[in-house]
């Protein structure tokens, strides 16, 4: 009897379980994991926001869909979850992990501009930024072919052979100059800085 | 079935041979699969041991964005696997390139060009849970009744 009872101590159940199973708490992850942005269900204003901070190529697009919503889509792959478009939206369409709690919290919001930067040493003046910006061709339709244009209203313009920018701050961050400049001479900068607004 | 084989299948499952493979990435992915050898996630308790040799691995784990230097090397280390074997690449920069897929980059992104992917982690860095459930989970189907497979044997 002495010996069984031995044994028993010895040959317990709960340690061959745990010697067999795994010993840590199931994988998972923590709620206020900063993970990949979901939708919260407000409209989406198509406003692009999202798109234009994002620090990934191709991470983020907003589509149509066939019930005529706008709505943003997070391509797996290509995000690196920064969480900047949660915090730049206007609307809270997209959220994750404690993102928009601490926004409210700390009364957080962003201001935001761009700059176009030429580097006049590979800049030819062929003037192929100045008709593709979609912001000079709403403020001067008759835009000449070669960038140059009589108005000083405008984003940038050819002058004297060189592209010279003129507004900086009617920039909206396309990159579309970025994409048709054949000597890569234009550069986009983000300049994004978090303000507290209001009591805090 | 026989008992063969459901024996096989117990043993594969539970013991998962990896091999990491860094082809030019920042290190931020390595680190997360350090983090899965410490106490706090123990890879090892799930049977799945690190072997930094290919011809000892069943699952290759690829980081990084694919550089120059690698395209011949990788397909070699890949041949080097002895079969059962698969590839599963871990983050976003074998997948896409990601930040370092811009014009004039000296990188081939994505790895799946190269050799055959068969899972994908996306994560800049992954976290190393979400690199362990995709290890377990793969290889449970992977692996499962290799010898009657018809699909991709030597």
């Amino acid at each position: 009897m002495g010996a069984l009872s031995y044994f028993k101590e010895f040959f317990r159940i709960e340690w061959f379980k745990k010697f067999i199973a795994a010993k840590t708490e199931p994988l998972q992850v923590p709620a206020y994991f900063r993970n990949f942005p979901e939708l919260t269900g407000n409209e989406c204003t198509h406003c692009l926001e999202c798109k234009m901070i994002c620090p990934a190529p191709g991470a983020i697009d907003v589509f149509q869909h066939e019930d005529g919503q706008w709505r943003p889509q997070i391509i797996r792959g290509h995000c690196f979850r920064c969480g900047y478009c949660v915090e730049i939206c206007p609307e809270e369409v997209l959220t994750s992990g404690g993102i928009l709690a601490k926004r409210h919290e700390q009364n957080l919001a962003f201001t935001h501009e761009y700059k176009v930067l030429m580097n006049s040493m590979l800049c030819m003046g062929c003037g192929n930024c100045c008709t593709a910006c979609p912001v000079n061709r709403e403020i001067e339709p008759n835009m000449g072919s070669g960038g140059t244009s009589v108005s000083t209203n405008v984003l940038m313009r050819v002058e004297k052979g060189k592209n010279t920018v003129l507004h900086n701050d009617l920039c909206k961050g396309c990159k579309i100059c970025e994409d048709t400049c054949p000597n890569g001479a234009v550069h986009v900068i983000r300049h994004v800085e978090a303000i507290q607004t209001g009591e805090y | 079935m026989t008992l063969l084989q459901i024996l096989k299948n117990i043993v594969r499952k539970h013991s998962i041979h990896v091999c990491y493979v860094n082809t030019g990435s920042c290190n931020g992915c390595d680190i997360e699969i350090l983090a899965c050898l410490s106490p706090r996630y123990d890879i090892e308790q799930y049977g799945i041991y690190v072997h930094n040799n290919p011809r000892e691995a069943d699952i290759i784990l690829v980081t990084g964005t694919m550089s120059a230097q690698w395209i011949d090397k990788l397909p070699d280390i890949w041949d080097k696997v002895p079969e059962p074997k698969a590839v599963i690449v871990i983050g976003n920069c074998p997948i896409s390139g990601c930040a370092f897929d811009r014009p004039g980059a000296l990188i081939d992104p994505p790895v799946s060009k190269h050799i055959p992917v068969s899972a994908v982690v996306p994560g800049c860095p992954p976290r190393p849970t979400e690199i362990i459930s995709t290890i377990l989970n793969s290889a449970d189907i992977l692996f499962e009744n290799y010898e009657t497979k018809t699909e991709r044997k030597p």
